[in-house]
């Protein structure tokens, strides 16, 4: 209790008394406060919102109960098994077909390029990123969409007729 | 009989006389109305087609100086419209789109340019950024010329769309709004706008500025604007201080029962410590002038005082009794003032606080005082 002295207290206090919230706190305080809301939900990590959500749902739905049927898990587990087994063994020469390119079209080195290869004309993109992000600059913010700005009020005010 | 049959044929001819003269005249109005109409329509399409090419000029020629900002405050990317006033890439903009976020950037002949800040002022509502690059620049007008209904231009950057012209009128020129005084007289402009607008120019009809976008109104449909004397004020200030300076003098003014000299402006306060405190003006005196600006009523104290810097004297008119007295006041820091957290006692004062308090900050100005006009 001791940390703080009579005249530091008396500083706080004198701070304290002039407070006021800035002009237009509280029209916009219940979209400040959905926004803030939102940008706090949307600092967490994507794993710590998925365990969240997961969590979420455990307590939910009775997982439990349903683990107790072993009969019900081992066929999952075969069904499961069953369905990878036949993606894997797929023969390859599907792949090939489909990665390949049609025999007809032109070099695909240029960009946004006409050709007259099928009946209609058809126009081949390069499929490249337009803009190359710095994955540690990637912030929640890249997902946010920019807030067009103008405002209701103006910002300059003046309590009285003081000058 | 002969007689009878010639005054009847007479009067006849007089009846068909006066049948033709008749029509001719109904056929006369009729044409005269048809002409007129005809001639107004054509007269109303000219002009519309004189104002169009008018603003269509202005769009394009004061285009090229308008700029889309974008920026980064404590919520979300921000953007907004702003204009370059010299051709070293200083530009102007609103409060709101560069007072408080930072990470700017600019969009100008079609490349993005990184920008700083150089000041933001909350009271005038305006911002200055800059960009490394020589720019085309807008042309400085004067406010003071505009009246109500001088049509006027803004240029501005609505939504993500693409730069787009406006077409309106000055609407009113306002001391407060909903209740709210304002540190200086705002133009209020009956002119569509659109979030992303802020911080557009307003231009009259020679392309010139006059005024800065800052607000909108109910439906969009009007907006408010500083008038560009404001923010020439916080650049000339940044210029010599390298900061805004608003001045201040310690006085409340309220409004006096009967005018005297033409002014209802009454001292009701010289507050403790401030320089009006020491330069003899006493409460109860009628305040006629602040430098070149006459007041006659209490609001006009804004407009009058906005423009004081600190460190600068100025020469306060008086009515005391009978005598005009005018007193050289030297200009303290205004309270308000963004760089001024310290009191003497080494107390952090934020500025919000400053702004209620009625406390003086004294000043130690590196450069000499200057009359304020």
């Amino acid at each position: 209790m001791d940390e703080f002295n009579d005249n530091e207290i008396s500083k706080l206090l004198r701070l304290k008394r002039y407070e006021q919230p800035p002009p237009g706190y509280f029209e916009n305080f219940l979209h400040e406060f959905h926004r803030r809301q939102r940008d706090e939900l949307l600092r967490q990590p994507l794993w710590r919102i998925c365990l969240d959500r997961a969590h979420e749902f455990k307590f939910r739905f009775p997982v439990r109960s349903l683990a107790s049927y072993p009969a019900a898990v081992a066929a999952v587990l075969v069904c499961g098994a069953i369905i990878s087994l036949k993606i894997y063994q797929q023969p390859e020469t599907t792949q090939v077909a489909l990665q390949s390119p049609p025999a007809l079209s032109t070099p695909t080195s240029t960009d946004a390029q006409w050709t007259l290869a099928s009946p209609g004309a058809t126009r081949t993109f390069r499929m490249q990123p337009l803009h190359r992000f710095d994955a540690s600059t990637q912030t929640h913010w890249a997902t946010t969409p920019p807030r067009y700005v103008l405002d209701s009020v103006p910002v300059s005010y003046e309590p009285t007729f003081r000058f | 009989m002969s007689r009878r049959s010639d005054s009847r044929s007479a009067s006849c001819h007089l009846k068909w006389r006066e049948g033709f003269l008749f029509g001719a005249c109904g056929i006369g109005i009729i044409a005269v109305i048809f002409c007129s109409g005809e001639s107004l329509l054509y007269a109303q399409e000219q002009s519309a087609a004189v104002i169009s090419h008018e603003v269509k000029e202005i769009f394009e020629r004061a285009g090229k100086a308008v700029v889309k900002i974008h920026g980064l405050d404590q919520h979300s990317p921000i953007c907004g419209t702003g204009f370059f006033i010299d051709p070293t890439g200083t530009l102007y903009t609103a409060y709101t789109v560069g007072g408080e976020a930072d990470n700017f950037t600019v969009e100008f002949a079609g490349q993005k340019y990184p920008a700083r800040q150089l000041v933001a002022d909350i009271r005038s509502g305006t911002a200055m950024l800059k960009i490394d690059a020589a720019t085309p620049v807008l042309p400085i007008g004067k406010s003071e010329e505009l009246e109500v209904a001088t049509p006027v231009v803004a240029v501005g950057f609505p939504l993500d769309l693409a730069q787009t012209p406006n077409f309106g009128m000055i609407a009113g020129f306002d001391h407060k709004y909903l209740g709210r005084y304002f540190s200086t007289t705002h133009l209020r402009v009956n002119l569509p706008t659109q979030r992303g607008e802020a911080g557009a120019p307003l231009l009259n009809m020679k392309g010139e500025v006059v005024g800065i976008l800052v607000s909108s109104l109910e439906n969009n449909s009007s907006c408010y604007a500083v008038p560009i004397e404001a923010a020439e004020k916080i650049r000339r200030d940044f210029v010599r201080f390298g900061e805004a300076r608003h001045g201040w003098v310690g006085i409340n003014v309220t409004e006096a029962p009967q005018p005297v000299e033409g002014s209802r402006a009454e001292m009701a306060q010289i507050m403790d410590g401030t320089p009006a405190a020491y330069s003899g003006i006493k409460r109860g005196d009628i305040l006629l002038s602040v430098g070149r600006k006459k007041v006659t009523q209490p609001e006009d104290v804004l407009d009058a005082s906005f423009f004081i810097t600190a460190g600068d004297i100025v020469p306060i008119t008086v009515m005391r009794g009978n005598k005009k007295l005018t007193f050289e006041v030297q200009a303290d820091l205004h309270p308000a003032s963004k760089n001024l957290p310290v009191l003497p006692d080494g107390t952090q004062l934020p500025a919000a606080a400053a702004a209620d308090g009625n406390h003086a900050i004294p000043l130690k100005l590196d450069s000499e005082a200057q009359r304020t006009p």
